[in-house]
């Protein structure tokens, strides 16, 4: 019965068999990301053990196949009522990372951190080069090429806890992917000011507007991480508690991040990176969010899976396929010319960048957060960025396993 | 046909006596949380690249890194060697983000996920002991004694016996294990114990005799080489050496210098008193050696001979008053002075290992310690 006729039913019928259930049931926000969850979990372990890759390729499957462009049980409205648990699941994520992210190492070996700014720079240019010559407008281009330059660390993180990977490529796939990250936030942002500017002619925004982003997130940071350091010290024996607290406090400052219109992925990076700094007894190195954070990761998979318009994908297959070979020859051209003076080997090296490759999820919320503010512009985004995600939402994950097995840094067994 | 299967030709190759080398077992783990990390290789491609002191090997598992000398006769080379090859390896580490330190087992690895080293002999010890090749993740200091022959040298392998928990106690490093407290100063041991090739040696003094003992072992298809014998002193032919393999690897290299010379000024009054033996030495052996590992240098330790019973720490004191002439011939006081002060009052490595984890109540920090007093920082 489609949904008009049930509403046009009579109204004295339902007073009188008030009881039953209303028609068609109305599925709270809640009720859709528990389906989302369920369907997501079992497709994640069925393409485990019976397909033998990795679970979260699973999720990804269970979030196209409920979403708007296959079966529509998702629908777009659902999606955008479910933003805020891609938030939330980002701010996690990316706490996580930051705590795994060891900056002294940049110190030690002051090639890695050549290695870093080299593989991004060259990422960015690289696509912004392909998607000029493909007839891209230069803004578009610029913003796809700062997304571009980010390594998805929802991916890698859930990667190498299900792989139990320990290792030279994994770590620096781990602290290249942190970078990543900081960069392209902090592009973006100057972008942002720089498109702000084009608008309006006020190129005080373009210094200004960058300087407020990264030095208001590191402050922002720096308090939530001196909060919680003493508070998680004192629940260091409580188990649970330790690791429910420590999730609140992201998701707290997720929250006020998004007031202070910093980047609140920048504020949880920091967070994470900070806490560690300061956890001078290695009180917290084994802090995770377990089960709780697992339920984030995978609705965090299956929604931005969901948000991939398929059509999209397939009218700009082209500049997708361009999008993906020069980020890949940017980042190899990178990661290989610095490897032997990082002291890795050239083998390894290009392990590195192929655990580089993942792009996704967080790539998406980005463009959520363009297409707000700029309609037109986010548009044009996406149809750039769209089959690029497509292909790598699949390939990139694989790609990335080949790597850490291959280094001989899984330990799971097969 | 496999050249392992081959009977290995068991001759003594000699070397001057009283000539002395080390081999340290070393851990590696990462900056993240301080567990053990497959670095290995990565690890010795690096060092390999620059001229480097010391002889940097891969071992049974990708975290563990096997570090060995040249042949001393002094304390004074045998340390300078020592502490160049850390500072290589550390300085390596570093950049590879790797921690690396001493102690005879990582406070609370788990064992299930240690890789083995691609290398045949390593895949098949892995196969063959299946899950006590994984525990066998533990980290020893081994001492290797020249000597001018296998007489000398099986002798001095017995004679040494009764010593062996001095080693034990001075050296023990491995308090906790999988994330608890042992209660034994060395719970490396008894990870060894469970092979069935460890323990002590056959009561054999002529080196006919051992290589008669090794051939029938042999024959019966035992043991495959020398290496098959976890023993606790064994001999070890092609360097002309015996080899003490009961410490565990020290927290820094000065103690495992230190140790190395103890052996040196032990075999040198062993070998100079020469006494006629018998296998009665053995009989208070296990509980000895028990007792050194669980108690350190606390342990209860039995004479073979009169029946004397001391604490380990006692009797440590005792054999160094009696060594004395023995020191000043090799120039040994300041290399035994780091052992009189432990014995002093100041403890062995695991009594470090407690205060430092009852400062801080977290085993990654007692690691992140570790790695601190092993670029000698404590």
């Amino acid at each position: 019965m489609p949904p008009s006729a049930s509403r046009a039913r009579a109204p004295e019928t339902v007073e009188t068999l008030f009881f039953l259930p209303s028609w068609p049931p109305q599925i709270g926000t809640l009720t859709t990301a528990a389906l989302v969850l369920l369907v997501a979990l079992i497709a994640g372990e069925v393409v485990q053990r019976f397909v033998k890759l990795p679970r979260l390729i699973g999720w990804v499957l269970a979030g196209v196949v409920l979403g708007p462009s296959v079966s529509g049980v998702l629908d777009r409205v659902a999606i955008v009522d479910l933003h805020f648990v891609l938030n939330v699941a980002a701010g996690l994520v990316l706490f996580e990372f930051g705590q795994r992210s060891d900056l002294g190492w940049l110190y030690r070996n002051p090639w890695l951190a050549g290695a870093s700014v080299l593989e991004a720079s060259l990422a960015f240019g690289a696509v912004f080069v392909v998607l000029k010559v493909l007839g891209v407008p230069s803004v578009v281009a610029a913003f796809a090429a700062a997304i571009a330059m980010a390594t998805s660390p929802a991916t890698v993180l859930t990667l190498t806890r299900d792989l139990r990977a320990s290792g030279q490529v994994t770590q620096r796939v781990e602290l290249l992917t942190a970078l990543d990250c900081a960069y392209a936030f902090i592009t973006i942002g100057m972008l942002f000011a720089w498109f702000h500017a084009e608008y309006r002619g006020d190129w005080l925004l373009i210094i200004a507007h960058p300087i407020y982003l990264v030095v208001g997130s590191t402050l922002l940071a720096l308090l939530f991480a001196g909060l919680a350091r003493p508070l998680l010290t004192r629940l260091d024996a409580w188990g649970d508690v330790q690791r429910l607290c420590a999730f609140a406090l992201v998701l707290i400052a997720v929250a006020v991040g998004e007031w202070l219109n910093l980047s609140s992925a920048l504020v949880l990076l920091g967070f994470g990176a900070c806490l560690r700094a300061l956890d001078n007894r290695r009180r917290f190195v084994s802090l995770d969010f377990g089960p709780l954070g697992q339920i984030f990761l995978v609705l965090l998979f299956a929604l931005s899976a969901a948000a991939l318009d398929l059509s999209v994908a397939l009218a700009g297959a082209v500049t997708g396929i361009g999008l993906v070979a020069a980020r890949y020859l940017g980042k190899y051209a990178g990661v290989l010319l610095t490897s032997r003076a990082s002291g890795l080997s050239t083998r390894k090296g290009s392990l590195v960048a192929l655990g580089l490759m993942p792009m996704s999820a967080v790539a998406l919320v980005f463009v959520h957060e363009t297409v707000a503010v700029f309609p037109e512009l986010g548009e044009q985004l996406l149809g750039v960025l769209v089959p690029a995600l497509v292909v790598l939402e699949m390939a990139g994950p694989l790609l990335a396993r080949f790597a850490i097995v291959h280094a001989g840094e899984s330990t799971a067994p097969a | 046909m496999n050249p392992e299967l081959d009977p290995p030709a068991l001759r003594f190759a000699p070397s001057p006596a009283l000539t002395m080398g080390v081999e340290l077992e070393l851990q590696l783990f990462n900056t993240r949380d301080c567990d053990l990390t497959p670095a290995a290789s990565d690890l010795i491609d690096l060092i390999e690249r620059q001229p480097h002191a010391g002889d940097v090997k891969p071992e049974i598992t990708q975290s563990m890194l096997e570090v060995s000398t040249k042949i001393h006769h002094r304390h004074d080379t045998l340390v300078a060697e020592l502490r160049a090859v850390r500072n290589t390896v550390v300085a390596s580490a570093d950049r590879l983000n790797v921690l690396v330190a001493g102690g005879g087992a990582h406070p609370f690895q788990h064992w299930s996920e240690r890789r083995i080293f691609d290398k045949p002999r390593f895949h098949h010890v892995s196969s063959l002991y299946g899950y006590l090749a994984k525990q066998f993740t533990v980290f020893g200091q081994h001492i290797h004694i020249g000597c001018e022959n296998g007489d000398d040298a099986l002798y001095l392998l017995h004679a040494l016996g009764r010593y062996i928990p001095h080693f034990i106690a001075l050296a023990a490093s491995s308090p906790y294990l999988q994330g608890i407290d042992t209660a034994f100063d060395s719970s490396r041991y008894n990870a060894i114990l469970a092979f069935p090739l460890s323990g002590r040696a056959p009561f054999v003094l002529r080196w006919e005799g051992f290589v008669d003992y090794f051939e029938r072992m042999h024959k019966l298809g035992v043991v495959q080489s020398i290496k098959d014998l976890y023993w606790d002193i064994r001999p070890k032919p092609e360097f002309g050496t015996v080899e003490v393999r009961v410490c565990d690897t020290p927290l820094t290299v000065d103690t495992a210098a230190s140790l190395a010379v103890y052996a040196q000024v032990l075999a040198r009054h062993l070998l100079s008193e020469r006494r006629p033996m018998s296998e009665e030495i053995y009989l208070p052996y296990g509980y000895n050696r028990f007792h050194a590992c669980r108690f350190g240098l606390n342990g209860e330790l039995i004479d073979p001979l009169t029946g004397t019973r001391r604490t380990v720490a006692e009797d440590i004191a005792v054999t160094l008053d009696a060594l004395e002439d023995h020191t000043a011939a090799l120039d040994a006081q300041a290399a035994l002075e780091p052992i009189r002060r432990m014995i002093g009052g100041a403890g062995n490595d695991a009594s470090w290992m407690r205060k430092t984890y009852h400062a801080s109540r977290s085993l990654p920090d007692l690691v992140f310690q570790q790695s601190e007093r092993w670029r000698g920082r404590h």
